[in-house]
C-alpha cells in the first residue's frame, strides 16, 4: 500500500473528488445531526431506566440525607410529581417532545432547568478543553518540525517524549503541575477559578498529554512523506529544509492527527472532569459526575445531548480543515 | 474515566469518513452515557465520591467552639476585608437535609435557639420560651425588630410558616426526622409569640431546632416554591448570599443591619469582615495548597497527612461530631449475624482502636460505643471498652456456637463457610481513611475465621435503596449526626412496620422494649430521668445485643491563618461560623 493510501479521506477522494452540491451536503450533514443527538437521547434514557432501584426512592433519599426504602403510600406523592406513575413509553416520549421543543426538564436535584444548568457551567470548560486541544497541537508540531528526522539523539528524544507524555494520567499531571508551580514556586494561583491564570496549569495538563498522542500519529506520516519524490524534487529546486518540512511535508502529515482533535475535544471534556477537580476550576465536568452519582437523570440526560453535540460541531469543523489543507477536498 | 487515549486510538486505526462520523458520534456519547453510568454504579472512584456528599446525616451537640478561640487584646476588632474559606463539598442546594447543607444555611439564616458547647440552649431569634406542665405546648417569645434581608418582618407568623415546611413530609430537610412522631401543630398568637404543640412529651425539641437545618427562612421564599428555597433562600443571618458560582464558589457580603445574633456569638451586631467567599475545594492537596500559599484564610477538613504540620503552622480546631458515630451494624435478622455469639465474636475479632488510629494519622478518635458517640450529651462513656481486641475469645465463640475451622482458616457451619458481605459508601460516607480501617480489619478477622467480603457501594446504590432489605448485607457502616440522644429513636424505630417501615434501623434489630425506653427518655423533663432511659437503651444495642458495634467518630475540622481571630464552630452540628471573625494586624 502506498502511502496516501493510509492517510484517512483520501482514499476515495483524492481518486475522484466528490462534486455534491453544497445544499445536499448541508441537509445530509443536519440529519445526521439530529439523527446522533436522538440516539443518544434515547440511549440515555433508557440505560438509566433500566438501572436497578426507584427514581423516586432516590429522590426522597436524597433530600432527606437516609438510604432506605419507602412503601407505596410514602413513594406516590413523588412519582406523581414527576411522572413516573406513566408508562415507560408514555415517559420517553413526553421526554422526546420535551427535547424537539428544547425542552431538557427540571433538574431533580438543583429544581432547575436543566440549559439553565449547563448554560452556567460550560462556558469554562468550553475554554479550558479548547485551549488545551490549542496548546497541544502548538507542542506537537513543534516538536515534530525541530525533531523529527534529525540527529538521531534528537528525533529519539523527541518521539520518546511523545510515547511518554502520551500516557500521562491527568490526576498525576495535574497534581504534579499544581504543586510545583502553584505551591511551591507561586507562580500561578492554586484555586485558579476563571482567570487567565488559573487557566494556565489545567490547560496544560490537558494538552501535554494529548500533544504527545497527536505528535506520535503526525511523526510516523510526517517521516513517511519526508521520504516522497516530491519532496526530493522540492528540496533539489533547492528549498531550504525547514520551508521543505513546513510546507510540503507538514501539510500532508497532520491530516490523520487532524480527524483525531474532532474525538480529542470530545476526549477532553471527560479529562475536564478531573482537571476541574484538581485546579477547583468550575465547569461541566463536575458536573457531569455530581450528576451521575446522584442520578439526576434529566441532568445526566442534557451533559449526554451537548457532548453529542460539541462531537457533531467538532466533526463538521474537521472536515472543514480537511478541506483548507487538502485542496483535493474543495469540490 | 480516562478515556482519551483508548477512544483516540480506536480512531487512528478506522479512516474516516462522512457517515462514520456519524456512526463515530453516536459511539462517542454511548461510551460516553456508559461511562457515566458506569461510574454510578461501581466502585468508589475519587471523583465519584467527591461529588457524593456526605450524607445520611443530621447533626449534634457539645464539643463547640465559642469563645474558645484567641481574643486579641487590641481593643475593637477591625472591620473589613474578605475571609475566603475553602469548603470540600458543593451541595446541590442551599438548604435540605444533609450535614454540607446545613453548614452553608447557618451563614445567611438565624434559628430559634442555639447551643452551646456544654449542651445549654440558649436564647436567639427566640428571647425566651415556656413550657406547659404536660410538655406538650411551647411557647416561643421572639426578638421584635429582626427582619429578613429582603425586608420582610421576621414574625410569629413566619416561624409558623417554618414549622410547616419543616413538618410536611414531602419536603426534604434535617428537622423531620426529629420533629417526627411528636409535632402537632404551630400557630402565631401575636407578632413576637408563636405556640407549637406536641402530641408527646419531647424534651430534645430545642436542641434538635438548634441545628443549622432549621434556619427561619423568608416567607417569600416559601411562596415562590421549590427553586427559591433550593437555590436562594433568604434568611435573616449575617451573610447576604451575593452569587452562586456552580462548581466555584458562593460569594456573601455582610449583612449590614444584623441585629440578631445568638446569645453565645462572641458579638452582636454585623460581621466584622466586608465579604466571604466560600469556595469548593473538593481535592485535599489543593485545598491545603490553597492554605499554604495563603490564597485561603480557612480550609474544611484538614487532610490527614497534613494533621501534624497544619497544627504548628495554623490555628487548627476540631468538632467531634455527636450523633452516631461511624458504627458497624450487624444484620441480626439473618445470616450469620442472627446468632448472637457471632456478632460478639466479630466484636472481639479485631483490633478497631489500633486500625482507627494508624490509618487517621491521630487524626480521628475511636468510638467504641457503636450506639452514640463521645460528644453526644448522655453517651454512656462505660460501653467504649465493652469489646476490646481479644482473638482468643473470639475463637472461643466461634466454637462454642459450632463454626468450626476449615479450610484456609475460614470457619463452616453445617457445610456453610462463614462469610461476611460489608458494604459501605466508599468515597462518600467512608472516605479513603474509613476503608483503610476496613482493610486493616479485615485481615484481622480473616485470622479468627471471618472471611469477610469488603463491598464498595456508590452513593446512588445507596440512596436508590439497593442495600435496604436485610438479604442484601451482612454488616454495614455508616454515621448519623444528632445533637442529642434523639437520634436513638431515629435509628431504633422497628425497621419492619407496616405503617411505617424504618429503614435507618440498619441491623434490622426490633425490640418494643428498647424502642419504649427511648421514648420515656424523649418525653421526660427530668435529666437523671432521661440518662438513665437513654444509658438502658445503649446498653442493649452495644452490650446485650451487639447489633452495633463502634468505630470512629464524624468530625468536622478547621486550619485558620493566625492572622484570622474568632472563627469558630458551633455546637449542634459543627457548622463554621465567621460572622465574628476579624483579621489582625499583620499583613
Amino acid at each position: 500500500m502506498g502511502t496516501f493510501a493510509e492517510t484517512p479521506g483520501t482514499t476515495a477522494i483524492g481518486v475522484k473528488p466528490r462534486r455534491a452540491p453544497w445544499l445536499k451536503r448541508i441537509a445530509w450533514r443536519i440529519l445526521g445531526a439530529i439523527f446522533v443527538l436522538w440516539a443518544a437521547a434515547t440511549f440515555t434514557f433508557f440505560v438509566q431506566e433500566l438501572l436497578p432501584g426507584s427514581k423516586a426512592t432516590l429522590i426522597l433519599n436524597q433530600e432527606h440525607g437516609t438510604q432506605q426504602t419507602y412503601n407505596a403510600a410514602q413513594l406516590k406523592p413523588v412519582e406523581e410529581k414527576y411522572g413516573f406513575d406513566e408508562p415507560v413509553t408514555t415517559q420517553y416520549f413526553e421526554y422526546i417532545k420535551g427535547l424537539a421543543h428544547g425542552d431538557l426538564g427540571d433538574s431533580y436535584q438543583q429544581h432547575k432547568p436543566v440549559l439553565t444548568i449547563i448554560g452556567e457551567q460550560v462556558g469554562p470548560t468550553l475554554v479550558l478543553t479548547v485551549t488545551a486541544l490549542i496548546l497541544a497541537w502548538v507542542f506537537a508540531l513543534t516538536t515534530i518540525l525541530l525533531t523529527s528526522r534529525r540527529k538521531k539523539v534528537i528525533s529519539t528524544l523527541g518521539s520518546g517524549w511523545e510515547i511518554f507524555s502520551a500516557g500521562l494520567p491527568y490526576y498525576w499531571l495535574g497534581v504534579i503541575l499544581l504543586v510545583v508551580f502553584s505551591i511551591e514556586l507561586k507562580i500561578f494561583p492554586v484555586q485558579g477559578g476563571t482567570s487567565i491564570e488559573g487557566l494556565v496549569l489545567p490547560a496544560l495538563t490537558l494538552a501535554i498529554p494529548l500533544a504527545g498522542f497527536i505528535g506520535q500519529v503526525t511523526r510516523d506520516e510526517f517521516e513517511k512523506v519526508l521520504d516522497q519524490p516530491f519532496v526530493t524534487s522540492a528540496r533539489a529546486r533547492g528549498m531550504g529544509d525547514f520551508a521543505v518540512r513546513v510546507k510540503h511535508v507538514l501539510r500532508h502529515a497532520v491530516l490523520p492527527a487532524v480527524t483525531l482533535s474532532g474525538w480529542a475535544l470530545g476526549a477532553l471534556i471527560s479529562g475536564a472532569v478531573i482537571v476541574e477537580t484538581v485546579f477547583a476550576r468550575p465547569g461541566i465536568g463536575q458536573m457531569i459526575v455530581t450528576a451521575a452519582s446522584n442520578r439526576d437523570v434529566p441532568l445526566v440526560s442534557g451533559v449526554v445531548m451537548l457532548v453529542a453535540f460539541i462531537y457533531v460541531i467538532a466533526n463538521i469543523l474537521v472536515d472543514i480543515a480537511y478541506a483548507i489543507i487538502d485542496p483535493r477536498l474543495r469540490a | 474515566m480516562n478515556r482519551q487515549d483508548k477512544n483516540l486510538s480506536s480512531s487512528s486505526t478506522h479512516p474516516r469518513t462522512p457517515r462514520r462520523a456519524t456512526l463515530s458520534g453516536i459511539a462517542a456519547a454511548m461510551a460516553l452515557t456508559l461511562a457515566l453510568v458506569l461510574s454510578a454504579c461501581g466502585g468508589g472512584s475519587s471523583a465519584t465520591g467527591a461529588a457524593g456528599g456526605a450524607s445520611g446525616t443530621n447533626s449534634g451537640n457539645v464539643a463547640g467552639a465559642e469563645a474558645a478561640t484567641v481574643s486579641d487584646n487590641t481593643g475593637t476588632p477591625k472591620q473589613g476585608g474578605t475571609i475566603n474559606y475553602a469548603h470540600e463539598q458543593e451541595t446541590p442546594c442551599l438548604t435540605g437535609g444533609w450535614v454540607q447543607e446545613a453548614f452553608i444555611e447557618r451563614q445567611y439564616a438565624d434559628e430559634l435557639v442555639s447551643q452551646t458547647k456544654t449542651g445549654k440552649i440558649v436564647p436567639w431569634l427566640a428571647t425566651s420560651w415556656d413550657t406547659s406542665k404536660d410538655g406538650l405546648t411551647w411557647t416561643f417569645h421572639l426578638k421584635p425588630g429582626v427582619k429578613f434581608t429582603n425586608g420582610e418582618p421576621l414574625d410569629a407568623k413566619a416561624v409558623v410558616k417554618n414549622f410547616e415546611y419543616w413538618s410536611d413530609p414531602s419536603n426534604g430537610n434535617g428537622v423531620a426526622p426529629f420533629l417526627h412522631n411528636y409535632y402537632k401543630s404551630s400557630k402565631a398568637i401575636n407578632p413576637t409569640t408563636v405556640q407549637v404543640t406536641l402530641s408527646k412529651p419531647y424534651s430534645p425539641l430545642l436542641s434538635s431546632i438548634s441545628q443549622g437545618y432549621d434556619g427561619i427562612l423568608a416567607p417569600a421564599t416559601y411562596a415562590k416554591g421549590a427553586e427559591a428555597i433550593c437555590n436562594e433562600p433568604i434568611g435573616s443571618g449575617p451573610w447576604i448570599i451575593d452569587k452562586w458560582t456552580h462548581g466555584q464558589n458562593i460569594t456573601f457580603s455582610r449583612n449590614p443591619n444584623y441585629n440578631s445574633a445568638p446569645s453565645n456569638a462572641l458579638h452582636q451586631g454585623p460581621a466584622y469582615a466586608e465579604k466571604l467567599i466560600w469556595s469548593y475545594v473538593a481535592d485535599p492537596t489543593t485545598r491545603y495548597g490553597s492554605l499554604t500559599t495563603g490564597q485561603s484564610n480557612v480550609i474544611y477538613d484538614v487532610p490527614a497527612p497534613d494533621w501534624a504540620a497544619a497544627q504548628e503552622n495554623y490555628e487548627v480546631q476540631q468538632y467531634i461530631t455527636p450523633g452516631r458515630p461511624v458504627t458497624l451494624d450487624l444484620n441480626t435478622n439473618q445470616g450469620p449475624f442472627a446468632e448472637l455469639p457471632v456478632r460478639e465474636a466479630f466484636a472481639y475479632g479485631a483490633d478497631r482502636k489500633a486500625a482507627v488510629e494508624s490509618a487517621f494519622e491521630g487524626k480521628v478518635p475511636y468510638n467504641g460505643n457503636g450506639a452514640l458517640s463521645q460528644s453526644t450529651p448522655m453517651q454512656d462513656p462505660s460501653l467504649e471498652e465493652t469489646w476490646p481486641y481479644n482473638p482468643e475469645k473470639a475463637e472461643q465463640l466461634l466454637d462454642q456456637a459450632g463454626w468450626k475451622v476449615g479450610s484456609g482458616g475460614i470457619r463452616e457451619k453445617d457445610g456453610k463457610q462463614l462469610n461476611i458481605k460489608l458494604v459501605y459508601g466508599a468515597g462518600s460516607l467512608i472516605t479513603t481513611e474509613g476503608a483503610t480501617v476496613l482493610e486493616d480489619l479485615q485481615s484481622q478477622w480473616k485470622e479468627v475465621g471471618f472471611n469477610v467480603e469488603l463491598k464498595p457501594a456508590t452513593l446512588t446504590q445507596l440512596f436508590s435503596g439497593e442495600y435496604a432489605a436485610p438479604d442484601k448485607y451482612d454488616a454495614t457502616i455508616g454515621y448519623w449526626t444528632s445533637p442529642s440522644p434523639a437520634v436513638l429513636l431515629i435509628v431504633w424505630k422497628p425497621w419492619n412496620s407496616k405503617t411505617e417501615p424504618n429503614g435507618n434501623n440498619q441491623s434490622f434489630y426490633n425490640s418494643d422494649k428498647l424502642v419504649s425506653l427511648i421514648e420515656k427518655g424523649n418525653s421526660s423533663a427530668d435529666p437523671a430521668e432521661q440518662k438513665k432511659n437513654y444509658f438502658a437503651a445503649q446498653q442493649i444495642v452495644t452490650k446485650e445485643q451487639a447489633a452495633v458495634v463502634g468505630v470512629y467518630v464524624q468530625e468536622t475540622s478547621l486550619a485558620v491563618e493566625k492572622n484570622l481571630h474568632d472563627v469558630w464552630l458551633e455546637a449542634s452540628q459543627g457548622e463554621p461560623v465567621f460572622s465574628d471573625a476579624y483579621f489582625g494586624n499583620e499583613g
